[in-house]
């Protein structure tokens, strides 16, 4: 088994789409890194007399209207439909600073998760996309046939091609991971703003970078098992493009009470330990007023956890039933 | 059963085809491939060859019936003599964005062949020198010689070759003949499926003939030929008309085809010149009728129609 492992990591490094899919993935972090640097350089001078005359004109005008406003926001407040927040925070107009205005400030810690959540789903499709390939290429010009008349032990075939494709993303994920948060560390650290970062961010950072090494490996099994489903790799891409535009995108819009069953936001669940979405709550009021409010609601980490490993353990034991009773012509 | 190096009892399939009929591709064949030589695995298109050679490999299940290789029931302990077996089942398929050589080479390490192997059998197919040009550069010869090659890589006993000539040119053709022919010399068992006879008269030494998924004659290709045209003499003689009764009173069947007067039943053609010469009629040619591989599969087939149509909806694919 080890030695088909190996076979299978050989060939899925000297095939082209993996070397264009690897050389993709680290042109889109450069370009993000490119970003980081362009977002994280100090204001110009004309930024800042933009900057600075903004802020100047808003001040002004919060000195002389402040009260007035919470005054009348204060009046206001009674009719304000429920829920709503105190009428200390409801009635808040705290003093412009400037450092609110212009560009925003880079900071490590604020920007690095999102550079990273940006980064799995970029490792998780170009995962799909290699290991979808990786077998599906392997229908389209019927060598799979040819490879079993060497080794007839189908689940060991099954198993090594998947293992194949999981293991070697893991190395393509933590190169490309690497790369972005200590690309995105250096440029910080010579033009950004490094104060707040703690030994916890970077402990928090090196956990989202390890759970999208994870997705992005699992994601490669499973396009890899998607096409031996579907016997071709363009069937695979198919079938996961129209299941998130179809079902995720379009009928996950109006079935709100689905949500936490939606595959994509288990996802980001799965990144973020842990994520939010938001349900509209409508009612009639008393009143006969139509009222619609937003509740933020969780989908846990562990919630994730056994939604996505259970998805996961299915589709793989699907395809493996499937290959080791499947006729090959 | 060491004697066999295949054998197969009731084998039968079944397909259903798109329109959800039930074709039967093979019908309860009963194949014995002795070890040792070439057998010839003969068959109009769509009479089951592929088939069958597909179940022995464990490529497609069985409906029913039993098969052995090297006296092993397969495809349950086929793990046990697969690196016994090389393989080359329809056209050679690999990687084609690779080189013939790293196809060869993942073959290789996959079954634990050393990599010097992989340069012996490249040389041993004439690839040497083209072994690093990429598979999809290859011409229809060279993808041949290249699965050759990779079913050597195992130092097989069994060869299976199936339709292994198909798009070749003559020089192709040739070269793949005296590479079966050069294999079963060295003790090797070869199973060459094809349905164009005359190449395989020339390499085997023992034949199978199916029809429809069933084994209609098997043997030794002197055997198979023998249960054919036995006893015909082929005679020109210019007096037809007073030879015929003369042939007829011997007891012999005559008739007249071609300016030839065809006699069946003569024990040895020195008996017709004798019978005739004895009347003073003198033949101007005579000559015994041998029956050839193509004939006999033409009269044994003929009643089984030859056609590919009940059998064709069936997966993708040439031969069924």
């Amino acid at each position: 088994m080890i030695r088909l492992v190996k076979v299978e990591l050989k060939r899925l490094y000297a095939r082209r789409l993996t070397i264009i899919g690897i050389a993709g993935v680290v042109l889109i972090t450069g370009l993000m890194l490119f970003a980081t640097w362009r977002s994280a350089r100090p204001l110009s001078e004309s930024e800042l007399q933009q900057a600075q005359t903004q802020f100047e004109q808003v001040h002004s005008e919060w000195v002389r209207s402040a009260d007035e406003w919470k005054k009348q926001c204060e009046r206001d407040y009674a009719s304000a439909p429920d829920p709503k927040p105190s009428i200390a925070e409801y009635c808040s107009y705290p003093e412009p600073r400037l450092e609110d205005f212009g560009r925003p400030r880079f900071t490590f810690a604020d920007t690095m998760p999102d550079l990273l959540y940006g980064a799995s789903y970029l490792l998780a499709g170009a995962a799909f996309l290699i290991g979808a390939s990786f077998v599906g290429a392997e229908y389209s010009s019927g060598s799979l046939g040819n490879w079993l008349t060497f080794e007839p032990r189908r689940l060991r075939v099954y198993g090594s091609k998947l293992l194949g494709a999981l293991l070697g993303h893991v190395p393509v994920a933590v190169v490309t991971l690497a790369l972005l948060i200590g690309g995105t560390a250096l440029i910080v650290e010579l033009v950004g703003n490094t104060s707040t970062t703690s030994g916890k961010v970077w402990g928090d950072l090196l956990a989202i970078a390890g759970r999208s090494v994870v997705l992005a490996a699992v994601v490669a099994a499973l396009g890899s098992v998607f096409a031996m489903l579907l016997r071709h790799t363009a069937a695979a891409i198919g079938l996961l493009m129209g299941y998130l535009v179809l079902v995720e995108g379009v009928f996950g819009g109006f079935l709100i009470k689905a949500q936490p069953w939606l595959v994509r936001l288990n996802v980001d669940a799965w990144i973020k330990h842990g994520t939010t979405y938001w349900v509209d709550n409508c009612q009639t009021m008393p009143d006969g007023i139509y009222n619609c409010t937003s509740l933020e609601k969780t989908v846990s980490f562990g919630h994730s956890v056994w939604y996505l490993g259970i998805a996961a353990a299915v589709i793989v034991a699907l395809g493996a039933l499937v290959f080791s009773r499947r006729d090959l012509t | 059963m060491d004697d066999l190096a295949v054998s197969t009892r009731g084998l039968r399939k079944t397909y259903r085809t798109r329109r959800g009929k039930r074709v039967v591709a093979v019908r309860g064949l009963d194949l014995d491939v002795p070890a040792g030589g070439v057998h010839g695995f003969l068959g109009p298109n769509g009479s089951g060859k592929t088939t069958s050679i597909r179940m022995l490999l464990g490529l497609i299940r069985a409906d029913a019936g039993t098969m052995t290789m090297f006296g092993r029931p397969v495809p349950e302990r086929l793990p046990e003599v697969v690196s016994r077996v090389g393989a080359i089942v329809e056209s050679p398929k690999f990687f084609p964005a690779f080189s013939g050589r790293k196809n060869l080479e993942l073959l290789a390490e996959a079954i634990g062949a050393p990599r010097s192997r992989v340069g012996e059998v490249l040389a041993e197919t004439s690839l040497g020198e083209r072994g690093k040009d990429k598979y999809r550069a290859y011409s229809l010869g060279m993808k041949q010689r290249l699965a050759i090659a990779a079913t050597l890589l195992k130092e097989p006993d069994l060869l299976i070759f199936d339709e292994p000539t198909n798009g070749l040119d003559p020089a192709g053709i040739r070269e793949i003949r005296e590479t079966m022919r050069s294999l079963g010399a060295q003790g090797r068992t070869v199973l060459v499926s094809s349905h164009i006879l005359a190449e395989v008269e020339q390499v085997a030494d023992t034949v199978s003939i199916i029809g429809h998924g069933r084994l209609l004659a098997s043997g030794t290709v002197a055997e198979v030929i023998g249960g054919a045209g036995k006893g015909t003499v082929k005679v020109a003689i210019d007096n037809h008309e007073a030879a015929i009764p003369v042939l007829t009173e011997a007891g012999w069947t005559v008739r007249l085809d071609g300016g030839y007067l065809y006699v069946d039943g003569a024990a040895h053609p020195a008996d017709v010149t004798r019978r005739l010469a004895e009347r003073g009629m003198y033949v101007a040619e005579l000559a015994p009728v041998r029956a050839d591989l193509e004939s006999v599969f033409l009269e044994l087939t003929a009643g089984e129609g030859l056609g590919t149509d009940e059998i064709k909806p069936g997966p993708r694919g040439g031969d069924r």
